[in-house]
């Protein structure tokens, strides 16, 4: 697989076989994940004398929404790129535009990924003792993080 | 009948609303680069300021990156946790 900035300000990602896009594919499973709720989460953070309560009930569900969004806009650009491909060798392009959308969509797959295995700051994270399982999701989680360094640096500053 | 006199007395209040902090939290998962960047994009400010605010969430696990009237720091926080942001807002001392 290789990404790289393209002349228009937006991203490229070169999927090789369909071991990559079951790679690509990961991010929409791991951003799915059931129990994760992120806006209900960081809704959680407000405090009652804050007005925890009405934002509960008009910030959360709005926020919801929108990052359902982000999945759902990553999904049709992946799928659609597979489809096009055969899952065989094909190419995602992601216009400068869809920068900050794919950037939410694998920071919620990341925030899953941590919030399921809680490896804290990746420096310290040992892999000799590593379940293969969380191996695995430990480097789908740097694999993300390095499409998102490339998002930032090259698509969205 | 006596002739009587209303005296009419003007007293001015002046209610100064607390101020409001709004506060970005540490997370393992947000990069710090997208911080600086989403304060940047958030509150305009410079990149020497937005990076100080964002040490300082990095080193002492929050900062408050703005101080005012309340619903503008509703507006900040519902706009920094549309970025993934952990934020919240608490009044100011």
């Amino acid at each position: 697989m290789k990404v790289a900035p393209t002349l228009e300000g937006g991203l490229r990602i070169d999927a090789e076989d369909l071991g990559d896009w079951e790679i690509l594919h990961a991010i929409l499973h791991d951003a799915r994940r059931g129990d994760a709720d992120l806006a209900g989460n960081l809704g959680a953070l407000i405090s009652e004398e804050a007005g925890a309560e009405d934002w509960r009930d008009f910030v959360v569900p709005d926020l919801r929404e929108e990052f359902g969004d982000q999945i759902s806009k990553v999904a049709r650009d992946i799928e659609g790129a597979m489809e096009q491909s055969g899952g065989e060798a094909g190419s995602i392009w992601i216009s400068k535009a869809d920068g900050f959308i794919w950037y939410g969509a694998l920071n919620q797959a990341r925030l899953a990924i941590e919030d399921l295995h809680h490896f804290g700051p990746s420096e310290d994270v040992s892999m000799e003792d590593l379940h293969p399982a969380r191996r695995s999701a430990f480097f789908r989680s740097q694999f993300y993080l390095a499409i998102q360094s490339m998002l930032l640096d090259h698509v969205m500053r | 009948m006596a002739d009587t006199d209303t005296l009419t007395q003007t007293r001015e209040e002046v209610a100064t609303a607390s101020p409001w902090n709004v506060l970005v939290h540490d997370d393992p998962v947000n990069l710090m680069g997208y911080v600086t960047f989403v304060l940047m994009k958030i509150f305009g400010y410079d990149e020497k300021k937005a990076t100080i605010l964002m040490m300082q969430v990095h080193k002492a696990g929050r900062s408050v990156v703005w101080s005012g009237e309340k619903e503008k720091a509703e507006f900040y926080v519902q706009q920094l946790q549309a970025h993934q942001l952990k934020s919240s807002l608490e009044k100011a001392e």
